[in-house]
């Protein structure tokens, strides 16, 4: 009897300190962001920011791709479908572009004027695709990814994102850093869609090759 | 105490009696996934329940044998999604172990990519005991603990998010090292969670852990004594919650684990809460331990300091000489296995992976048996399996 008391009176006394702890919680400013309705926290960037670096959706910059394979071979879920045609030997379409990564975690695309290999305590001008001209000061530079020439007419390049395990091992094998993945919101994380085959994406642009003019230019930008 | 042999696989009923079979999921929100128990009952009292898996099966075993050892990291994420660094970990143990029986070969992981598996391997760890403290509160009806588990869960996912780009199926460690390097600020990010969490698990502890309510319906139930654990194989905090001191981390030290003090929580006898070791409670309270012992092995690795140097060791490709290793690790649920067969190419010839879960899961029969129904929602908690590894 004695026992079956205490029982009450503890089971009443431990749910009243409980209570006191989620009442604590009450006056608290709320977690929780009523995600797809409210988007302020983008803005706010206060808790839900998308790290840089998140793997989200795939993507290639076809103009850079040298139909290595490599990240056709790497995948797990063999979501890459690549086919090339190999140029005859000796020749080049272009060069890839320079990928330079700055110390703060940021990168650029384009070509680096001169040394791809920039001497220290000197400014380099990196020339994007758009034309545009960066300079940023050598010792900012962590790494540069070197230019890869261009030996393969890429016919198809398809991403099957329905069948993607974002486990990323493409993008760290892709020798000119062609293949990353989107780390923003709205390109990396909402793209469904509801057509399974709008998820295979084909990044082959047969047109690029055609114009012969636009590949002289490239050929000449290149060198 | 041997383990009853039961005599046929399904349960069969004598006529005109008064018990009956219920199957208790594979769609049961208690049952912790895709598991379905048989359950044979008499009133409510559970004579016999067998539980019926293989609902989440892959194929992991044999599909890995026709992957490199790189691609297989990705699958074993999916094995026990939870803690998926520690999956992670244990098979890069494994054919790192495999690999350096050619001393050419593999030379050892650098300094800071120890650390750096030691700091999330324990985050994880930590991550894995919060979600098994939450759901098991929601499981015996106490919803805010779920709540709070996850808010700060959330923490750590993010900071996961932030370390290697993914939530959930993380693909960081990697044979040799880990994939990449602290993003600026991580180290003081982790420092101050830290200091945020360990108070943290004081308040749970008034909240679930010391409630009357809760210590009623999971003291004494279900008791696992040490010679049955053994018996069964069952590892990790269920069979220190029994009451064995054992943990692979202290006793045969992996990685830089012989470096940290820490200690090793077990299950005892409180008479005046009324519990016994082995039981529901003594399991899940070892588990609200480990999170302060883990707490304390990352301050250590903050205090010490990352050492500076490459996280990955210089190697081309993962291609093991020929021969077989059975390597172990202690996850957050139990000693992980994995037994690799090379026959010297980029690809395994098998791979067995020895999951804690599925042993865990094979006590369940014998630690039901007598009990209500409702008891066996509190023993699935509290040996706290998940399907995707009991599966694979």
């Amino acid at each position: 009897m004695r026992h079956y008391l205490s029982n009450i009176y503890l089971g009443v006394y431990t749910a009243l300190v409980g209570m006191r702890i989620t009442f604590k919680q009450l006056l608290q400013p709320s977690v929780t962001h009523q995600y797809p309705y409210d988007r302020s926290f983008e803005q706010k960037k206060n808790i839900r920011e998308i790290p840089k670096g998140y793997r989200g959706k795939l993507h290639n910059r076809i103009e850079d791709c040298i139909g290595c394979k490599k990240c056709e071979m790497i995948c797990p879920v063999d979501c890459i479908t690549i086919a090339t045609q190999k140029l005859p030997k000796g020749e080049r379409l272009w060069d890839s572009m320079n990928v330079v990564h700055l110390k703060d975690r940021t990168e650029i695309v384009g070509n680096i004027e001169g040394a791809e290999k920039p001497a220290p305590n000197t400014a380099v001008t990196i020339q994007t695709r758009d034309n545009r001209t960066v300079a940023v000061a050598s010792e900012e530079i962590a790494n540069v990814v070197e230019r890869k020439p261009v030996i393969f007419y890429l016919d198809q390049f398809d991403i099957d994102m329905s069948l993607c395990m974002y486990c990323g091992l493409c993008t760290e094998v892709c020798p000119t850093e062609c293949l990353i993945m989107f780390d923003n919101l709205s390109d990396g994380i909402e793209y469904s869609t509801f057509d399974r085959t709008d998820l295979i994406y084909e990044f082959a642009k047969p047109e690029m090759y055609e114009q012969p003019t636009d590949e002289s230019t490239e050929a000449e930008a290149a060198d | 105490m041997a383990a009853p042999q039961p005599e046929s696989k399904f349960i069969e009923l004598k006529p005109f009696s008064d018990e009956m079979i219920v199957s208790m999921g594979p769609q049961h929100p208690s049952t912790h996934g895709v598991l379905r128990l048989e359950l044979k009952l008499d009133g409510e009292i559970v004579r016999d329940a067998i539980p019926h898996i293989g609902y989440l099966h892959r194929c992991f075993e044999k599909h890995s044998e026709n992957l490199n050892y790189q691609q297989i990291i990705p699958f074993t994420d999916r094995m026990d999604y939870i803690a998926a660094m520690n999956m992670n970990w244990g098979f890069c143990l494994a054919v790192e172990e495999l690999l350096a029986t050619d001393e050419k070969k593999f030379s050892g992981v650098p300094e800071r990519g120890e650390y750096l598996r030691v700091l999330i391997g324990e985050l994880n760890r930590i991550g894995s005991h919060l979600l098994s403290f939450g759901t098991y509160g929601m499981d015996l009806g106490a919803f805010t603990p779920f709540l709070y588990a996850f808010r700060d869960r959330e923490k750590i996912l993010l900071l996961f998010e932030k370390i290697c780009g993914a939530r959930l199926t993380y693909n960081y460690i990697r044979v040799g090292g880990v994939s990449r390097d602290t993003p600026p600020g991580f180290i003081d990010e982790v420092k101050e969670f830290i200091d945020y969490f360990e108070p943290q698990i004081d308040k749970y502890n008034a909240l679930l852990t010391a409630n009357r309510i809760f210590i009623e319906r999971t003291a004494k139930v279900a008791v696992m004594d040490t010679e049955m654990a053994i018996n069964y194989g069952v590892t990790g905090p269920n069979l220190r919650g029994a009451g064995l001191q054992w943990d692979l981390r202290r006793d045969e030290p992996y990685s830089i684990y012989d470096r940290f003090d820490f200690d090793v929580p077990v299950g005892k006898d409180i008479p005046e809460l009324g519990v016994v070791a082995g039981d529901c409670w003594n399991r899940y309270k070892v588990r609200m331990d480990e999170m302060k012992q883990s707490i304390q092995i990352i301050r250590q690795i903050l205090e010490s300091g990352l050492p500076n140097g490459p996280i990955q060791a210089e190697m081309k490709a993962v291609r093991p000489p020929k021969g077989e290793i059975f390597s172990r690790s202690e996850a957050p649920r139990g000693e992980l296995g994995f037994y690799i067969v090379s026959d010297g190419t980029p690809k395994p010839v098998r791979l067995k992976a020895k999951s804690p879960c599925f042993t865990a899961l094979s006590a369940l029969q014998e630690l039901s048996r007598g009990l209500m129904v409702a008891d066996i929602i509190a023993i699935i908690g509290s040996i706290d399996i998940v399907m995707g590894e009991v599966d694979r």
